[in-house]
């Protein structure tokens, strides 16, 4: 692969993250593609982050491992990420700033530029370092600078011309800095591509799914969806903030109750505080949408790093049984269709639907093609028609296929309570004074019997409830889900290159499961199952499923992805004392 | 043959009652309150089917039950979220909301306040017996300091909470308390509350007859009485002072009746999306719009 793998590293409030966008856009638009991915600390100002950006002629499946072009803004910058350089890495930091006399100048590429004074005399303002900084990359790169001009254009118009102009002055003089010329020659291949990170592909998609309601608050590293939806309110679809996640998931149950297409997020913590509710979903049968943006846990555990822990929470969080569906998108792609197949779930099934994500999902940022607007279509499920239920409606019909149609408050003729008591078909309870009278123990056995046909009419309908598999005849197969596929996607690709026969084998929904072609698809093969957690909880949920054990395992709980490289050679060691 | 199109009285006169007999005591304070909140739907002829009425876990969930119109019986103390979904996703609905004061004071107290700031057009009738009745009785936020119940046997140690002072501080925009001894009173208060454009908290004095010795109907009879015209309900100030005065009396005097109104914009005539109209019949994003917001991560 010929990818560069440019980072650029100061404090908190240093504003990486937006010169680095900048990058990744004038990179995407010039037909490279991008994917990238930010170190940062639950603080606001200084500590250390870091934005790496890998540019390439072909897709990466990571940020990449190792550094091409190091931007030091600080000491710490030099001191945290030299063991990261590759031989004859360029190294551009502030001369004023940094000093780089841990590095050997035979080794690595010294560049020193004043990024700060050249700021404060092109702008007057120490934050554009950064785009001095970029400019520099760019030159480096050899990209054509008039294209970060649209770019920079583009972006900042609406805070007017004078921030469009100190931009694009900053840049040119990083750009135009003696010494500054071509090192690296990637050709893009003329196709504009968009650059999103997961958060945003999910909240777009939830949009474009029919989306009318979105609550939330606020919590790393779900907040951006929250962003999204409070930017684009205009777009008309409402966003709420609510005092507590309690709140929120209570407020999106209204709504989707009421007949608005709903969805809430949340990350661990708040997801504990949504369970009871969850439940409440569960028995009234509301078609909501809970997102789950995992973070390093337990409690409050690493606000800013990722982990794929929460799997089994979200299959069994709540007290009794009802039926869910949990999907965790691998992909850009899959972020983008999954808030609108998860809307569409959740009203044909009538249940909670739950969206696992992970920081790392969340928020890195890679270049996309396009989205597949076609494959959205929005299904409501059933839903009654007015006047049919004569003013005793049974909302809880013992349906064959366990949906019953439901109706919205407001629709005459089809009134009922929805409850979170067990009930009968119009809704009445079961508790109280029926309770343990022998008609009502038997209907308490009938209407949960109703809710539960429902996960055999979802396995009967839909085709999604198995993994993917790619290259069935490899040696050797990796099992993962969730994010951490386009690692082991790259990984493959890596050992591919080697002579080393690997295939994979991801989840992208976890519940409910075809157990008969899950196992089929993982008998006999030798499985590695990879994943960002302690517990093995993929292999756990495909013992259940299957009773196929997989005691090969790449465990990684250290709050940072896994990466292809790295994983990569820890697929060699497993393979080496394959069990 | 007169249809109900064309005598808008006997529309006006249809009962809301569904007529599933009340699961509570004989003599228990909630079935005026009941019966008030069908007088009160009877006298403003609201669309059954436009109705829904909300409740938490308590005695108090009954409600929606003994109702014909839409109803929830959600969450113990989570009524209040519920009850803003469904408002902002259908602003036609008149949104009800039916609680208890360990339901809406103890456990659901958080989203009180948030409630009342954001003054949304929903109406919260709040059932306070000052006892948790359904759990067999165990004090409630709302017992009075002293008070012997099975989780307090040697007496309550806790100052109870005042509702009326928490909702008018923290915005309610109307605030008002009823006695289920009188419910013709209570229906008025209720009517009007939903009447009131914003959030209305009516706090109900609704007697436990099983497990709250103390605040028995003889006992609030001996304290009880109306505010009169001398009550200037506009005035926070004053409404705080008559709010307190249950407190400030030692309980010797508790003022019942409209204590605070003011019309202030609600949250959905200022939500820029539902100022376009309910949530529910908006249409979805076209291709085009889809596009457009995609088209600026390019």
């Amino acid at each position: 692969m010929t990818s560069i793998n440019v980072r650029i590293a100061g404090a908190n409030g240093d504003g990486l993250e937006s010169s680095g966008a900048l990058l990744t856009k004038v990179a995407a638009r010039n037909g490279l593609h991008v994917f990238a991915h930010r170190g940062y600390q639950s603080i606001i100002r200084g500590g250390h982050v870091w934005y790496q950006i890998r540019l390439s002629e072909q897709k990466p499946w990571s940020y990449g491992d190792g550094i091409d072009i190091l931007v030091a803004l600080n000491q710490d910058a030099v001191d945290y990420q030299k063991s990261r350089l590759k031989d004859n890495a360029i190294v551009i930091y502030d001369a004023g700033k940094a000093d780089v006399d841990a590095l050997d100048p035979k080794k690595y590429r010294l560049v020193p530029i004043p990024l700060l004074d050249i700021a404060m005399k092109t702008s007057g303002d120490a934050i554009m370092r950064n785009v001095v900084a970029i400019g520099a990359v760019m030159g480096f790169m050899g990209m054509d600078i008039r294209e970060l001009n649209a770019v920079v254009d583009s972006t900042f118009s609406k805070k007017g011309q004078q921030v469009v102009d100190s931009n694009i002055k900053a840049a040119a003089a990083g750009y135009n800095y003696e010494g500054v010329k071509k090192a690296y020659d990637l050709k893009g291949d003329g196709k504009g591509r968009y650059v999103l990170d997961g958060n945003t592909a999910l909240a777009m998609g939830a949009y474009a799914g029919g989306c009318k309601f979105y609550a939330a608050y606020p919590m790393t590293p779900a907040t951006s969806i929250m962003h999204w939806f409070a930017a684009h309110e205009a777009k008309g679809a409402l966003f709420k903030q609510a005092e507590d996640e309690i709140s929120a998931i209570m407020m999106t149950i209204g709504a989707a109750h009421a007949g608005a297409r709903a969805m809430c997020g949340t990350s661990g913590g708040g997801f504990s505080l949504m369970v009871e509710a969850l439940g409440f979903a569960g028995m009234m049968e509301a078609p909501i949408v809970v997102v789950d943006s995992q973070r390093t846990g337990p409690s409050t555990g690493l606000p800013s790093k990722t982990e794929q822990a929460d799997l089994l929470f979200a299959m069994f969080a709540s007290q009794g049984e009802f039926p869910r569906i949990v999907m965790s998108p691998r992909t850009m792609e899959e972020c983008f269709k999954a808030g609108a197949d998860a809307l569409n779930l959740a009203e044909r099934y009538q249940c909670p639907v739950i969206i696992l994500m992970d920081q790392y999902i969340s928020e890195h940022i890679e270049s996309v093609e396009d989205f597949d607007l076609g494959s959205v279509k929005i299904d409501r499920g059933k839903i009654a028609t007015a006047g049919a239920g004569g003013g005793r409606f049974k909302r809880y019909e013992l349906a064959a296929d366990g949906i019953s149609p439901r109706s919205m408050p407001g629709m005459p003729g089809l009134e009922f309570v929805a409850t979170s008591y067990e009930h009968d078909e119009y809704g009445d309870l079961v508790s109280d004074v029926r309770s343990g009278i022998d008609e009502h123990v038997e209907m308490r056995r009938k209407m949960n019997d109703k809710r539960m046909r429902k996960i055999d009419t979802m396995l009967k309908s839909e085709t999604i409830f198995v993994p993917n598999v790619v290259d069935d005849g490899a040696g050797y197969h990796l099992v993962t889900f969730g994010s951490t596929t386009e690692s082991a996607t790259e990984a493959m690709e890596i050992l591919k290159q080697q002579g080393i026969s690997v295939g994979l084998i991801s989840f992208n929904y976890l519940l409910p499961l075809d157990k008969e072609k899950t196992k089929r698809i993982l008998s006999g093969k030798k499985l590695i199952d990879v994943e960002c957690n302690f517990t093995a909880q993929l292999a756990q949920v495909i013992m259940l499923n299957t009773g196929i054990e997989i005691k090969n395992r790449i465990l990684k709980y250290d709050g940072e992805a896994i990466t292809g490289e790295e994983l990569a050679q820890k697929v060699k060691d497993a393979i080496a004392n394959f069990k | 043959m007169v249809t109900n199109e064309q005598q808008p009285n006997a529309q006006a006169k249809q009962s809301y009652a569904s007529g599933i007999k009340p699961v509570w005591c004989p003599g228990c304070g909630d079935h005026s309150v009941s019966m008030a909140l069908n007088k009160a739907l009877m006298e403003l002829g609201i669309e059954k089917s436009k109705v829904l009425i909300v409740a938490g876990i308590g005695c108090s969930s009954a409600m929606p039950h003994q109702f014909s119109t839409y109803g929830v019986d959600s969450l113990h103390g989570r009524l209040l979220p519920m009850a803003v979904g469904a408002k902002l996703a259908n602003g036609d609905l008149t949104v009800i909301g039916t609680g208890g004061d360990g339901d809406g004071y103890g456990i659901g107290g958080g989203h009180l306040i948030h409630m009342a700031r954001r003054n949304i057009d929903i109406t919260y009738v709040v059932m306070n017996n000052e006892i948790y009745g359904l759990t067999t009785g165990q004090a409630s936020p709302t017992s009075m300091m002293g008070a012997k119940t099975k989780s307090t046997p040697f007496g309550d140690i806790e100052y109870p909470l005042n509702p009326l002072t928490l909702a008018i501080s923290a915005g309610a925009t109307y605030v008002a308390r009823g006695f289920a001894g009188d419910p013709m009173h209570l229906a008025e208060l209720i009517k009007n509350g939903i009447s009131h454009k914003g959030f209305s908290i009516i706090d109900v004095l609704s007697p436990c007859v099983s497990f709250n010795t103390l605040n028995t109907y003889d006992w609030f009879r001996q304290r009880v009485y109306k505010l009169d015209q001398s009550h200037d309900p506009t005035n926070r100030e004053g409404a705080l002072a008559k709010a307190l005065e249950c407190e400030e009396s030692d309980y010797k005097k508790m003022p019942i009746g409209l204590f605070y109104r003011n019309e202030k914009p609600t949250y959905s005539e200022m939500d820029m999306v539902i100022k376009k109209g309910a949530l529910i019949a908006q249409p979805m994003p076209s291709g085009e719009e889809i596009r457009d917001v995609i088209d600026e991560y390019k």
